[in-house]
């Protein structure tokens, strides 16, 4: 209860910090012509659906979807726009999986109330058929814009992106899958076409801007946070893309203690944040938005 | 005065205009929040949820295998988890093959977590080795062994049993087999390693073309059960080490 309140205090101070720097917020405020959205995510959660076991590891006793759903419902009460998002490896990491194929898993996210999610490598561990099986019982789109499944079961069981629209405000949601070739058997991905990410990513980010009059896009990334060779990742797709405002990250276990901001091809600021794996944490993004266009300082709205 | 004619470049203006979000972005704060008990209770909906699938789960997966004096972490280049998993793969590949391997391999990102202190369960095995990947038997030219150790040794992941190796800067320096063969480029070596690996995973695409390959039948996750249970019949706990078999200059 104290680190919850804790938490909240946290959070109140951060948001008061970047309502410094947010230099239209004064005004905004003033004028109440505000909305405010709550992004929550997670990744790599790898069947983590039981709290770590109580051993003398350092995640002994974290996370479990139990007490993920007593938070986020409480989220949910509190604010009243909010959108879960989960960025792939739903699936291997705990015996659930050996034993029942990802069924609680993704039955666990239904419960949840997920309103997407993208795929990882470790959702192909039980082979593609067993994905479509499974998937088919979530009750929330999975979004995925570079996997061409055409030539497998999956195909017309995905879609490239989303649009969810909260208080009038429209947030484009599009996923981002890593290059299964020397990653994941073939037995098991089978004839799934990898398309590039960046190619693929700017052309559905600006999809989303132009044609679907977005005000916020998403991408739910399993590429990856960083690496040391040019190997793609959210930093370089950050960099070299234009219109994606948030990446939620996975696949590199990264815990960020805050987001990272990396300028787009535009000078723009895109915002990637990933929070480790197995559930050890909840991401949270409180967003508000303003009416209008933004004046030139509103740009550079940093993230603290 | 001729009536003014829309150009082409204030028309599109417009409709750029007019595509323009209603929205923007004005202030943003980030926070995780850790899920444990001090930060949320269970929710008894979804408690309950879990339980017929935790039920079954426990029973199989609660059978103590073995003690062990401390948590057997796996770690680079050098970690307890990393010697008794290959070391047990070495002994398991061998004895199922009915003859001596010269090396064991595992990836070190396909570790999936540590061995706790106290009982190793079923279920710690299968929380360490969730994939069902199974031995195979690679016979290797020495060329070839250099390369495997060579692609693993780069950002120092390589985990090996049966094989001692100096690395500097991601390259073998030198490497000598415990068994006492020198590797020499031409002779061939056994080498017990992953499926997934041996089928070119984790970029080891160099690896499908081996001398021989043989399959044994055996998932690694059983090999290692297999391994714990009858460390557990000896009656002696397992007390975490490492011998510092990778040496990095």
């Amino acid at each position: 209860m104290d680190a919850l309140q804790s938490n909240r205090r946290q959070f109140l101070k951060l948001l008061g910090t970047a309502a410094v720097i947010g230099a239209t917020a004064p005004e905004a405020l003033a004028k109440g012509k505000t909305t405010q959205l709550t992004i929550l995510h997670t990744n790599d959660v790898h069947s983590r659906l039981d709290p770590f076991p109580m051993d003398a590891g350092r995640n002994a006793g974290k996370g479990g979807v139990a007490r993920r759903m007593s938070l986020i419902e409480r989220i949910r009460q509190e604010q009243k726009n909010v959108l879960l998002f989960d960025a792939g490896d739903i699936f291997q990491g705990t015996p659930y999986f050996n034993l029942y194929n990802g069924e609680p898993e993704i039955l666990a996210m239904k419960r949840l109330g997920y309103d997407a999610g993208t795929i990882g490598n470790h959702d192909f561990d039980g082979g593609i058929d067993n994905m479509r099986d499974q998937f088919a019982k979530a009750g929330f789109p999975f979004v995925i814009a570079n996997y061409d499944f055409r030539n497998t079961v999956m195909d017309g069981r995905t879609q490239p992106s989303t649009i969810f629209t909260k208080d009038g405000i429209r947030i484009g949601v599009f996923g981002l899958g890593i290059q299964p070739a020397g990653l994941i058997p073939k037995a098991m991905y089978k004839e799934t076409k990898y398309l590039d990410p960046i190619e693929i990513g700017n052309d559905v980010a600006a999809r989303l801007r132009t044609n679907e009059k977005c005000d916020y896009v998403i991408c739910l990334s399993h590429l990856g946070f960083k690496y040391n060779d040019d190997t793609v990742s959210d930093n370089v797709l950050a960099a070299k893309t234009r219109n994606i405002d948030l990446i939620i990250g996975g696949h590199t276990h990264t815990f960020l203690e805050a987001p990272v901001t990396v300028n787009n091809l535009d000078g723009k600021p895109t915002v990637i944040n990933q929070v480790g794996f197995g559930g050890i944490y909840l991401g949270r993004i409180d967003l508000t938005f303003e009416r209008g266009k933004a004046t030139s300082t509103g740009q550079a709205v940093e993230v603290k | 005065m001729t009536p003014r004619r829309f150009s082409p470049v204030l028309l599109l203006l417009a409709v750029l205009t007019a595509c323009q979000p209603s929205y923007h972005l004005a202030q943003q704060a980030a926070n995780r929040i850790q899920v444990d008990s001090t930060t949320a209770t269970a929710d008894p909906g979804m408690a309950s949820f879990l339980q017929p699938y935790r039920q079954k789960l426990d029973q199989t997966m609660n059978a103590v295998l073995a003690r062990s004096t401390g948590p057997i972490e796996k770690s680079q280049p050098n970690g307890p988890l990393n010697d008794i998993l290959t070391d047990a793969l070495l002994q398991q590949a061998s004895q199922k093959y009915g003859k001596p391997i010269d090396v064991s391999h595992l990836n070190f990102g396909g570790i999936r977590n540590n061995l706790p202190a106290g009982n190793i369960t079923i279920g710690s095995i299968y929380e360490v080795m969730p994939f069902d990947n199974k031995l195979v038997i690679l016979t290797l030219t020495g060329d070839m062994l250099m390369q495997l150790l060579n692609h693993f040794a780069e950002g120092n992941k390589l985990v090996v049993g049966g094989l001692r190796a100096t690395i500097h800067d991601g390259k073998v320096q030198s490497a000598t087999l415990t068994n006492g063969r020198a590797i020499q480029p031409s002779e061939t070596y056994t080498v017990a390693m992953s499926d997934y690996v041996a089928e070119g995973g984790d970029n080891a695409g160099f690896l499908k073309n081996p001398v021989k390959r043989e399959d044994i039948n055996y998932l690694i996750r059983d090999a290692l059960i297999d391994y714990f249970r009858q460390r557990g019949q000896s009656g002696q706990p397992i007390t975490p080490t490492t011998d510092g078999r990778i040496t990095i200059e």
